[in-house]
This record gives structure tokens, sequence and C-alpha cells, in this order.
């Protein structure tokens, strides 16, 4: 119906290859674009600040976290203290009058540097151990920066963000912090988008697959598995980096704990292992369910007057949250990113069921 | 299977689409001061934060069933925000959107992060017990308000307390300071270790790793330390496993004390008995005999109006939640003195917040004075003992080495100020 693949021929190579063939699709993205933009000019700021920001930045974070797990098939479980990492450099940095975009960049690289150290258990171990191994690394880099004053901040603990300037503008308020988070996710976008195209990206496909087989065919697991931690953990500190300036302007040891970490591997598995959409949904699930299903509980408590505990009230979205994300383990396994692919693949060719593919 | 997945992807849908419905316009049109209570009903504070918020939501009822104030109506919008800064940014957007004027989060993290955003919306940010403490600067915090004793004054009291004991002399003592090893655990240490230098008596501190569900490790080596005193510091189920181990290793239960953190329901978990002597700082008094607690049951609980049940009144934390909610319902009645008219918004509390004068809501709290400069309230406390029972005074409301604390919280407030710039 809307996507009309039937009947498209492609004549020259340029347009089998680009990003989106089909052009609904690139309808589509134009108008999630505009829309992104736009956003901080018409929308209230409740939905600016409460949900699409924090939803720009947990989806990138979650797209670089896919990257080594759906990408690379590597089970990380420490990418909050991969973020931490990234915030607290780069806004020691700042706070010695680094600029932002410099500082942003140094965060990742320190990232990328303290996550390779950590990959390179990867090379020798697999599955649940290696989740051991970065497990290992989410409490250490937790215990050493609450036990190192340099970097924690003393007894309060707790590090403020001075004032920045991103590429000339002050990041100060929610349209600025805003903006600056929608461009580096679009960018880290646009990398996850191209980098399944690359050599890079195909090596980390065969590695995922079978390492063995693919270190049969020439690829060398030694060099991609590292390379894949280094890139996802290069992205995180880039994302910590902005979680901290744009979001949270304070930094404290206890935001970036294994509740993070684990909050973008449900992001990562609900969305869909692999896919660059996934990420985007399965944010926007992770953190907004909870929200929504606590705010329709105290609606109901509210104009129903159906008079509720309020311990009740608090506990009852967090069992419809836990069945919701069975639900999509049970029912889609392969994550939401599938769901929107079914839909698609369905109205590709509608009103016929089924097409040759 | 298709009509499963039909069902299951419109109920996504649905519950995808629900944040635009919202419960602006109920109270719009009345004569309301809105106060949002998202804390954390689920994730680590559980029964701590439902006793306390059940105490305030009771003493907000009281008010109202009373005619309000000035003819306003106090309205709390409780939620959950299970520590998680997304959740809780979320609820203070929206709290500021239906227009709140304060927010009371109980959560050191969330109130660490909204810091930022209460100083430039003007929205009074009540962090009793949590947050940072140098906020007890009003200078650097005008919109942050603890309202209560800081962790610094804490340690505090708690060292006078026991330089009491000892006839004023705590030179050559052994102070064993047992702690979850994070950053609030940690956070009166340079206090200890100013007080220990200045009183001569020696810290030994021990820290245990959180959660704290075991520290069966640290507790012999406290024994070993023959320690004259001990202060025990964490929260939740650390605080309850502390004080067991505690009671294991023989330590004298009259030289074990603990902050503000320890409670009824920590008693039940321990023992009653067992527990008998155990110390701790109270900012107000527990049970039932103070007279807003006696209004509350006769006025509210008692026409079936409580928040919850009827058993928690007069705990600890139930009490800390009444407390609070006596100081922001008094924060309203001087700034309707000051501008009767209102409008009613941030700063306009924020006037009447910081002109509370030797309050002491009937005998429930020390007199205190809530100031442009000092948003601690006085810093005033006291050492109670459990009785096996309940929480006894061992003192009366005393303050003691605000020298050494205010001194701490200039440190850090003169930090935040310079990196704020």
């Amino acid at each position: 119906m809307f996507y009309r693949r039937a009947g498209i021929r492609h004549t020259r190579y340029q347009d089998e290859r680009q990003l989106f063939p089909l052009r609904f699709d690139r309808w589509l993205i134009l108008l999630v674009l505009g829309f992104l933009v736009l956003a901080p000019f018409t929308l209230d700021r409740l939905y600016l600040a409460g949900y699409l920001l924090p939803w720009l930045i947990w989806s990138t974070a979650a797209l670089g976290l896919n990257l080594v797990m759906g990408g690379a098939g590597q089970i990380h479980l420490g990418y909050g203290a991969v973020m931490a990492i990234g915030a607290y450099g780069s806004v020691h940095l700042v706070r010695y009058g680094v600029p932002l975009e410099i500082a942003m960049i140094a965060g990742g690289l320190l990232s990328a540097t303290i996550g390779i150290i950590f990959g390179a258990a990867a090379l020798r171990v697999k599955g649940i151990y290696l989740a051991m191994a970065t497990l290992a690394m989410q409490y250490i880099v937790d215990f050493v920066i609450s036990q190192t004053p340099a970097i924690s901040g003393g007894s309060l603990a707790t590090i403020q963000v001075p004032p920045v300037r991103f590429l000339g503008f002050s990041v100060r308020g929610d349209v600025e912090t805003y903006f600056v988070a929608l461009s580096v996710c679009v960018l880290v976008t646009l990398f996850m988008l191209n980098v399944r195209r690359t050599s890079f990206g195909r090596a980390l496909a065969a590695v995922r697959e079978k390492d063995y087989a693919a270190q049969i065919l020439g690829v060398s697991t030694f060099k991609y598995k590292l390379l894949a931690f280094w890139v996802s953990s290069f992205i995180g500190g880039v994302v910590g980096s902005v979680l901290a300036v744009c979001y949270l302007r304070a930094v404290s040891p206890d935001q970036f704990h294994i509740e993070l970490s684990i909050q973008l591997l449900a992001m990562v598995i609900v969305g869909g292992l692999g896919s660059v959409l996934g990420p985007f949904f399965g944010a926007a699930l992770i953190l907004f369910a909870p929200i929504v299903l606590n705010n329709l509980m105290g609606l109901i408590s509210t104009t129903l007057g159906v008079s509720m505990s309020i311990d009740l009230r608090a506990h009852v979205p967090l069992m419809a949250y836990g069945a919701l994300v069975i639900g999509f383990l049970l029912y889609e396994p392969l994550g939401l990113a599938k769901i929107y692919d079914n839909l698609r693949n369905y109205l590709l060719v509608w009103p016929f069921r089924h097409a040759q593919r | 299977m298709s009509v499963n997945r039909r069902i299951f992807l419109s109920g996504t849908a649905a519950a995808l689409a629900a944040p635009a419905v919202s419960t602006t316009g109920a109270f719009a049109q009345e004569k309301v001061v809105r106060f949002t209570l998202s804390q954390d009903f689920t994730r680590i504070y559980t029964f701590v934060t439902s006793e306390y918020n059940q105490g305030q939501r009771d003493y907000f009822t009281l008010v109202n069933e009373r005619g309000g104030i000035n003819g306003y109506r106090i309205v709390a919008d409780v939620s959950d925000h299970a520590n998680d800064l997304p959740r809780a940014i979320e609820a203070y957007e929206r709290g500021k959107r239906e227009g709140s004027v304060l927010i009371d989060p109980l959560s050191t993290p969330v109130a660490r992060a909204l810091v930022p955003r209460a100083l430039e919306d003007k929205v009074n940010l009540v962090t009793a017990y949590s947050g940072r403490s140098d906020a007890a600067d009003g200078t650097s915090f005008p919109y942050v308000l603890p309202l209560s004793i800081n962790y610094w004054t804490q340690a505090g009291l708690i060292i006078d307390y026991f330089r009491q004991i000892e006839n004023g002399n705590l030179r050559g003592k052994k102070v064993v300071f047992v702690h979850i090893d994070t950053p609030f655990g940690k956070e009166p240490l340079p206090i200890l270790q100013v007080l220990a230098q200045r009183l001569g008596f020696e810290l030994l501190p021990f820290p245990y790793t959180p959660p704290g569900n075991d520290q069966a490790a640290i507790w012999p080596q406290v024994r070993r330390a023959r320690p004259d005193f001990v202060i025990f510091w964490g929260a939740g189920v650390g605080q309850t496993v502390a004080l067991t181990e505690a009671i294991r290793n023989g330590m004298r239960m009259d030289r074990v004390s603990s902050s503000v953190w320890i409670s009824e329901s920590d008693m039940d978990v321990v023992g009653r008995e067992a527990a008998k002597g155990v110390l701790k700082v109270e900012p107000c008094v527990s049970g039932r005999e103070p007279k807003p607690i006696r209004d509350i049951l006769a006025e509210v609980v008692a026409k079936g109006k409580g928040a919850g049940p009827e058993a928690k009144v007069g705990t600890s934390y139930y009490n800390y939640g009444v407390q609070m909610g006596s100081l922001m319902v008094e924060g309203v009645r001087k700034a309707f003195e000051k501008a009767p008219n209102g409008p009613v918004t941030g700063p306009w509390l924020n006037e009447g917040l910081r002109s509370i004068s030797n309050f002491t809501a009937e005998g429930l709290l020390p007199p205190t004075t809530v100031s442009k400069e000092d948003h601690q309230g006085g810093g005033l406390g006291r050492i109670s003992r459990w009785d096996g029972a309940k929480f006894v005074p061992a003192t009366d409301w005393f303050t003691a080495n605000q020298d050494i604390v205010w001194a701490e919280i200039r440190k850090y407030s003169e930090e935040f100020r310079r990196s704020g710039k």
C-alpha cells in the first residue's frame, strides 16, 4: 500500500546501493527528522525534556551497545561503566577549560582505551564467561570512581557540569541540549546504517555467526573483536558525556551503576539485536512503559476514584511492565524492530498476502 | 497466533499513545497549592518511603480537612520514580507543568540530578535526609531546601553525645565507623576526622560493600578492634544487618548509634528485645504523643481517610513525613502572610519556606528556623535510645560541632558556586 515495492526495477547501481531504496522509507525518515528538528519549537517542555531528550540519549547508547552485541555477537554487561568513563573523563576536561567538542571525543577515546582492555577478554572467552568479564568491568569501574575522590569529587561525590559551548552555541537551555543530543544521535545512527555495508560490518557479522569459521575465511577475529569493543566503547563514551552535559548536568557515581547497564541491555534485546531501528523502539519501551503505566494508574485512581494504597499503585505498573517484557520475548523474540518489519513486509505487497522475495 | 499478535500490537500502541493523557485540568479552577511527591516506592527505599509518604499525606489531609490554608487546599501528586533518573525528571517536568511549586523526591541521586533544574526553574526542591548536604547554605542553593539536619550534623551530634557519656573527654577512646561503601556512607568521614583530631579519639572506619546484606566479614574485625563506641551508617537492608551483627558480636548496645535511618520496622526484623539500648539521631519526636499525630489519629485516621495502615502511624519514618509535611505547610502559611494573594508560584513559596522561624509543629519538632542563609533549620536534633518498645529521648534537643559542619558546607557550596558559573 504505502511502500509499493512491486514493480520497482533498479536501472542504476546507485539506486540499488542507496540506504533507503523505497521512496516511502525516505519520506518517512524525512518526516521523523523534520519532526525531531521542529520539536523544540512546537512541543511542550515536558515532552521535550521529559521524553524526547532521554529517548535520543538512551537510543544512541543502545545503538553503541547493539554494535558489540547484535553486530559482533559479544555480550557486554558493563556498558554503564563505559558511559561513566566517558562522562567523568569529559566533565573533568571541560572543568579544565577544554572545549566540549574535544572533551567529548577525548571522553570517547578514554572509554575506548579502557573498554578495549576488558574487551580483550573476549579473545579468550565467550558467552556467559564474557558476560562475567564485562560485569567485572562494571564493578571495577564503579569501585575506582567512588573510591577516588579526585575523580568522584570529594565527600559529596557530585561534580557539577560547568556551562559549556558546543560549536559556538551555549549549551544551557532545553533546546540547545536537545540539539546536541540530536546531532550526536543522527551521527551515530548514520554510522550504524552504513557500517553493515562496509567490510568491517561484514567481518563483524562473520565473527558473530561463528568466530572460528570467520577465522578460516580469513577474517582476523582478534582484530575485529577488539575493533568492535573499541568502536562501541568510543560511542559509549561520547554518549556518556552527552548524558552528563545535556541531561544530568551533574555527574555522581550512582548514575552509572549496573542498573544502567541492565537497562541498556534490555533496550537492545527488546528492541531487536542487530537492527538499527531496534534500539530506538527498545529505548522508548524500556524508558517510558513504566512512566506511562504509572501515570495511567495515577489517572485511574484519581479520576475513577478507585482507592488504592500507594504501595499497590506503585507496584502494579511494575508487574504490568514485567508482563509486557515477557510478552515481547514470548511472541516476538526478535524484538520490536521485527514487529515493525513484519508490518512493513505485509504492507509492501498489500493487498496480497504473500509475495516472492 | 495472528490474532494474538494483533491484540498484542494494538495493546502496545495504546500504551505508547497514553502519555498524551494527562491529569491536568482536574483541579485547574480550584484554589490549590500543588506539591509533587515523586518518590521511590519500589526500588531501594521501599518501606521507608511508604511510611514517610503516608505521614506527609495524612498531614496534608489534616490541613485540608480543617479548611486548608487561606482557603487553599494542598494537593500532593504522588508517583513512583524508583530511583530512576529519567522517570524522576519526567515526574519533575510534569509536576512543573501542572503548576507544582515544590518537589520532594526523597532520593539522593534524584535530588542531585534535579538541583540544577530546580535552581533554574525556581521550583522548591525539598531534600530531607538526602541530596546534597551543602544545600544547607541557602545563599548558594536558594531553591534547594533540606529543612532537616544533614548527615554531617548528625555525625557531629553523635560524637558530642559520646563525649557527654565520657564526661566531656574522648581522649584515647576508640570510635568505630561502620559504613556502606558508597558516597552516602562516606559522607560523614571528613567531619569525623576533624573531630577525631580535635577531641583526641581514634577513628576506625570499616566500609562494607553495598547493598550490605552480608557484613559478616567486617564485624569480627570491629570486635577485635575493641571499640569504645560504634557508629553504623547505611540505609535500607544494610542497617538491619549491621544492627544484627553488632548484637551478635557483643557490642554494648548503649554505645552503638546510627543516623536518622533506623526505625521500629528495623527493630521488628532484628528483634525488639535484642536491640534494647541502641541509639539513633532523632530529628523529631517519634511515637503518637505529639499533638499533630494525635490530631491525625482523631481527625483523619478515625474517619477512614488515612493514607495507609493505622499501625504505621507514629513510627519514626511516619513522623519524619509529618515533620516535612508540617514544614511545607508552614512555608505555605508564611508565604500567604507575606503575599496573601499569591500568585502561587515557586518563588512565592520560597519566600515563605525561608522565613520559617521557631516552628515546632506543636511539639513535634525541635524549634526550627529556616532562613535565607541556613536551610538546615538550625541544626537541632537529639539522641534517642531504643527501650525495647519505642525510642526514648536520651538527650534534650541540642546542636553540636556546627563550626566544623559549616566549614564543610561552605567548602562545597563555594565549589558549587564556582563551577556553576
